[in-house]
């Protein structure tokens, strides 16, 4: 396994500068499931009160708005699980670089919701982190320095 | 698609773990039997009157008390309703429109009204056998007097096109101030009127919070010129601030009032020393932390004597003679969102 994590390097150098940039995307995403988990996220309602608060003011498609209204709202506590679920899942395989398509989509997808969901004057954050999730999806990050090349070596397919 | 699900799998697993790792370990650190509180954060934050009770009860009870934050009324019961296997002993900041909701959706146990003398103010919200109020105050426009040498008097003052994008307002479907004020405006004007007021008043509201804190803090932030709150939020401005410019706009509509009331629910784990929280709450001291801490009237009788509540004046309040059924808040409320999407 060893071996073949720098093997990788060997085959897809080029493709070093997107590993750090993964790697480090692993970290932030790390940290932010690690401040949600250790503080009162998954308790406490405030998360389904902002979006509450916001919701009237945003430009979403009304459908959007009402799933939101109908299904977010009254089982934020289950939302609030699988989002953080969602964000270790995201960190772990980034920063293993293992399975890093399929949850680059997944986190591609988190952040459009998030584009969504933030008032008007703040979405460049969620925009970028969706450009960024796409090109790692788009060219594979994880067949460099990570447990996609060991798993499936230079075969390409459509889950690596 | 085996490697995705099991990675996926793995750390669902990971993190179910963890979180019963960390509960179990919360709750194993100590013996004492758990006091389980429900509440909206008013009540249970750091800034509540909760945090004052819990210190006061765990000197006498041998036991420990937990507060569950229930934002507001309406998250506060899918909490409970959501966290029943770990027990729910007392629930806090049910309101008068709540009590309909409160007893469809869950037992009650009778409480006792018997030793605590009762503010006469408070009378008509005593017919309760199962929930007891703690605290009330009717609602009004809060405004700061340098802004407007001349308070609005009316409801459709409120209209005129100076007070544009000036008035915070609290959302009806997750707030309970929000709900009275639409409830009110119904009262005041008939359901038809009352829409079409909403219609133009809400070209003059900046937004309407989840919650009272929120839509207050705006006020207080000075980002707005108005907002809907209790008639003993100028209280705080003259004991936090010092500021004596805050004032409670009496409107010749009347103004509702809101009650809110403590309950023991019957899968009550610790019954009895949940009845002696409710006690301690409608205790002297229990009353004046609460009046102190919420900026709210006291319901026990003498109180508020020697406080600056006693100088709030008194506004010509109404109340309705039947309250609003469930279906018909729904209703309403699903036509107030409709409203709101239209605009």
């Amino acid at each position: 396994m060893f071996v073949a994590f720098f093997e990788s390097v060997k085959y897809v150098g080029h493709l070093i500068p997107i590993a750090f940039l993964r790697v480090f995307l692993g970290y932030y995403y790390l940290d932010l499931a690690m401040t949600k988990f250790r503080g009162p996220f998954l308790v406490q309602p405030r998360f389904a009160g902002e979006i509450a608060e916001i919701l009237p003011t945003l430009q979403a498609p009304i459908w959007y708005k009402n799933a939101i209204e109908t299904f977010l709202i009254p089982h934020w506590q289950t939302i609030a699980f699988l989002l953080v679920g969602l964000q270790f899942a995201i960190a772990f395989s980034y920063l293993l670089g293992y399975v890093v398509r399929p949850m680059a989509l997944i986190a591609a997808f988190l952040a459009l919701n998030q584009l969504a969901l933030t008032a008007a004057g703040t979405e460049e954050l969620p925009r970028m982190l969706l450009a960024i999730h796409l090109t790692l999806a788009w060219v594979g990050a994880g067949r460099c320095l990570g447990l996609d090349y060991y798993f499936f070596k230079r075969r390409r397919g459509l889950w690596w | 698609m085996r490697h995705v699900i099991g990675f996926l799998a793995i750390v669902f697993a990971g993190l179910i773990g963890a979180q019963f790792l960390k509960n179990s370990r919360d709750t194993s650190r100590d013996a004492r039997p758990v006091v389980r509180v429900f509440g909206p954060s008013s009540f249970v934050s750091q800034w509540g009157p909760g945090p004052w009770l819990k210190t006061q009860f765990e000197k006498t009870c041998d036991c420990r008390v937990e507060f569950v934050d229930g934002a507001d009324s309406t998250i506060l019961f899918q909490r409970v309703k959501s966290e029943a296997r770990s027990g729910t002993d007392v629930v806090v900041g049910i309101d008068q429109y709540d009590l309909e909701t409160a007893s469809s959706s869950f037992e009650w146990r009778d409480l006792s009204k018997t030793g605590f003398v009762f503010d006469p103010a408070v009378q008509n919200a005593l017919g309760h056998s199962k929930f007891i109020p703690y605290d009330w105050a009717p609602l009004a426009f809060m405004l700061r007097r340098s802004d407007h040498p001349q308070l609005p008097t009316k409801l459709d003052d409120l209209l005129a096109p100076t007070w544009a994008g000036q008035i915070s307002m609290e959302d009806p479907r997750t707030s309970s101030p929000g709900l009275q004020f639409l409830l009110w405006l119904i009262h005041v004007k008939g359901e038809e009127p009352a829409f079409e007021y909403l219609k133009k008043f809400n070209k003059n509201v900046k937004s309407y919070a989840a919650s009272w804190s929120m839509a207050y803090g705006l006020f207080t932030k000075r980002q707005v010129k108005a907002a809907f709150s209790y008639v003993t939020s100028p209280i705080f401005h003259v004991v936090e601030e010092k500021d004596t410019d805050v004032v409670a706009v009496e409107f010749q509509e009347g103004h509702f009032v809101q009650y809110e009331y403590v309950g023991v629910p019957t899968q009550c784990r610790q019954c009895e020393l949940a009845e002696k929280f409710v006690a301690l709450l409608l205790s002297p001291e229990g009353q004046k932390i609460v009046m102190e801490k919420n900026y709210m009237f006291p319901v026990i009788q003498g109180v508020k004597e020697g406080t600056p509540f006693v100088n709030v004046p008194p506004l010509r309040t109404v109340e309705p003679v039947n309250l609003p059924s469930l279906a018909d808040r729904e209703r309403i409320l699903k036509k107030w969102s409709a409203l709101r999407r239209m605009e």
